[in-house]
């Protein structure tokens, strides 16, 4: 196993579209990373970069000590899963996990008991002698995993697993892709656009967009603390409300009510000169609270709104409405008696107000 | 009631029926008559229709052995078969490859789509305007011989046979490529170990369309090899047809017998013709 070093890799497009820009990421021996972001962001090119199935336009590229920007796959000691799996139709479950280490000309021995202990670690020992299209989505995914894991590689590269598996299947599959991590000890990066698995599974998570790394942070970090706008919309389910409000040295003016501010925040938002600014104030549905029921924490002054939509997901109910221009949604206990149309008292809990740079969309204070 | 009416009327397609029907009219007419005229004694044929269509007096196979006597049937068998072989199994390596390389870099160079368009434009080009130059050239180059006559026909079927290639590796998915990489393969052996069994679809119907091509072709060895004494099946079958007339019987004797090794490398080959090789392959 071994770490990795990305030092301002760029990846341009001879049509001169820019895929990845100045991507710096030190990976540790053994961390779990993972590239997460919407379609397109280049989460996906910058792993091809890495498995060497793409160019590095320019950058410094490392596994473990050694550059291996010119080197090429197969000789960069890495193992990919791909989002597809891609594996080879006319070659058994064997044949397939076999594959890699037969072209490094490994001894029979060695192959066979390479591969029976991968399939006896994701349960694959019954179909070890059929082919691809005789098996499950789950069973063709863990074979992809299985293919990878026989090499023993320093660094595993997953594409998207398990996107094409059905919702249950994924959850099963990434419990079972978390128990690998620790019982390898590998170095894994996984590309992912599912937040869940982005959180559940990664040690630090690499936020991308347009090609440029928002954020690296470990998932409470970047849960808790968002760089900017994007990472925290994009981070959390429903996304984080964000309203226009005006920071007066105080408090911030929303839709007509002033929400008060922690002290110490206040003081920083001041010493940074918002004050008399227009601001972005963003709050975690979590963190919206109905301001007639009980609370634990300190909450803001309450707010009126409409519910435009319901939705009662079992444990916690969702509800939707609109305050100061902004759609907005709240987290609340299952035992609320709201319905659409009713007009509800809201409140944010102090602590957990985020400000924003309305121009560069920076967090101000967490 | 009415419901088994409209299935009734589901079940039977007719125009599709009717002319189905025909195209089989036409395929096992001419076959029947084949047949039947190659057990007839020219004595048997008369020119009425009745007479035409009727079964020979006795079904004898005096014909045939007579029709393998004329045409030296085994040498000429031999060497059909040799020039057909050689011809498909360098077909489908080198043709395949061609493909391979082509359609693989198409897309990201001119030198690769112009090659391919300039490959594939030689479908248009006919042979008669070839054959003089091309029976010059052979003698020139002292490969007016068998030799000779396989390498045309690698050229004359490469631009059918690219183009079959590189539309069928359009189906398979590039990924395949990139796994086999990661896993250690040179582009080499991802060729052999992975590209080339996944395309035994396309390799049974390349090997078909140029066996039957080469099989069945008169014009090539006519002017390749005449003089040579070298005869294939279509050759020798042209003694039949002489100065004063065509004896039928004999020739649709010969023609049966040539039509059997065909068939039954037919029937081996269109069992690989079946889709759905690379299902699993990529969800």
């Amino acid at each position: 196993m071994a770490g990795l070093s990305l030092q301002h890799i760029w990846k341009k497009y001879p049509n001169g579209y820019e895929a990845v820009k100045d991507f710096n990421l030190e990976i540790a021996d053994k961390e779990f990373i993972i590239f997460v972001g919407p379609s397109g962001c280049g989460k996906s090119t910058t792993l091809r970069m890495i498995a060497g199935l793409e160019d590095i336009s320019s950058g410094t590229l490392k596994i473990g000590d050694r550059v291996v920007n010119d080197v090429e796959s197969k000789d960069r000691d890495i193992a990919m899963v791909f989002q597809n799996y891609a594996l080879y139709p006319h070659m058994t479950v064997y044949d397939n996990m076999a594959f890699a280490l037969m072209l490094k000309k490994t001894p029979k021995a060695e192959i066979d008991k390479a591969v029976r202990e991968a399939a006896r670690i994701l349960e694959l020992e019954k179909v070890l002698d059929r082919r691809p299209s005789q098996l499950s989505g789950g069973q063709r995914q863990r074979v992809a995993m299985g293919r990878a894991i026989v090499r023993n590689p320093q660094v595993f590269l997953m594409d998207e697993p398990l996107s094409n598996l059905d919702a249950k299947l994924r959850v099963q599959m990434r419990a079972e892709i978390a128990k690998l991590h620790d019982r390898l000890g590998a170095t894994i990066i996984y590309v992912t656009h599912d937040q869940t698995e982005a959180m559940t599974l990664g040690t630090r998570i690499v936020v991308m967009k347009d090609g440029i790394v928002q954020q690296v942070d470990s998932p409470t970090n970047l849960y808790n603390k968002p760089n900017n706008i994007f990472v925290a919309g994009f981070i959390g389910s429903p996304q984080m409300n964000f309203i226009d409000a005006k920071f007066d040295g105080s408090t911030l003016e929303a839709g007509g009510v002033k929400f008060e501010l922690p002290e110490e925040k206040a003081a920083v938002l001041r010493d940074k000169g918002y004050s008399g600014k227009d601001v972005i104030m963003g709050v975690r549905p979590e963190n919206v609270y109905d301001a007639k029921a009980e609370a634990l924490c300190k909450l803001t002054a309450p707010f009126d709104a409409k519910i435009t939509v319901f939705e009662l997901l079992g444990s916690e109910v969702q509800l939707y409405f609109d305050f100061a221009g902004a759609s907005m949604s709240a987290k609340v206990g299952q035992n609320s008696r709201a319905a659409v149309g009713d007009t509800m008292s809201f409140a944010f809990d102090v602590d957990k107000i985020h400000v924003f740079d309305k121009d560069t969309e920076q967090a101000v204070i967490h | 009631m009415a419901a088994q009416e409209i299935k009734a009327t589901e079940r039977f397609n007719w125009p599709v029926t009717i002319l189905l029907l025909l195209g089989l009219f036409t395929v096992l007419f001419p076959l029947y008559m084949t047949v039947i005229i190659a057990f007839k004694q020219p004595s048997e044929m008369t020119n009425d229709v009745i007479g035409l269509l009727s079964f020979p007096q006795t079904w004898s196979l005096d014909n045939f052995r007579e029709a393998m006597r004329v045409t030296d049937f085994w040498r000429s068998l031999f060497n059909s078969f040799l020039i057909t072989a050689v011809t498909v199994i360098f077909s489908v390596i080198i043709h395949s490859l061609m493909g391979y390389a082509v359609a693989r870099n198409m897309n990201r160079s001119k030198f690769y789509r112009f090659s391919y368009f300039y490959i594939v434009s030689g479908m248009f080009v006919p042979f008669a305007i070839l054959m003089m130059p091309l029976v010059k050239q052979t003698a020139q180059l002292r490969i007016d011989n068998m030799f000779g006559v396989i390498v045309l026909y690698v050229v004359f079927f490469m631009p059918m046979n690219v183009l079959l290639y590189a539309g069928y590796l359009k189906n398979i998915p590039i990924a395949l490529e990139e796994a086999a990489h990661v896993d250690g393969a040179s582009t080499w052996t991802t060729y052999w170990k992975i590209i080339f069994p996944l395309m035994w679809p396309m390799h049974a119907t390349v090997a078909v369309l140029t066996a039957l091509g080469t099989w069945n072709d008169v014009m090539t060895p006519l002017v390749i090899m005449s003089g040579s004494g070298v005869n294939t099946l279509p050759l020798a079958q042209l003694n039949f047809q002489t100065q004063f007339g065509t004896n039928y019987n004999l020739a649709f004797a010969s023609y049966l017998l040539a039509l059997l090794p065909m068939l039954i490398f037919y029937l081996v080959a269109q069992k690989q013709i079946i889709n759905g090789v690379i299902n699993g392959a990529v969800k």
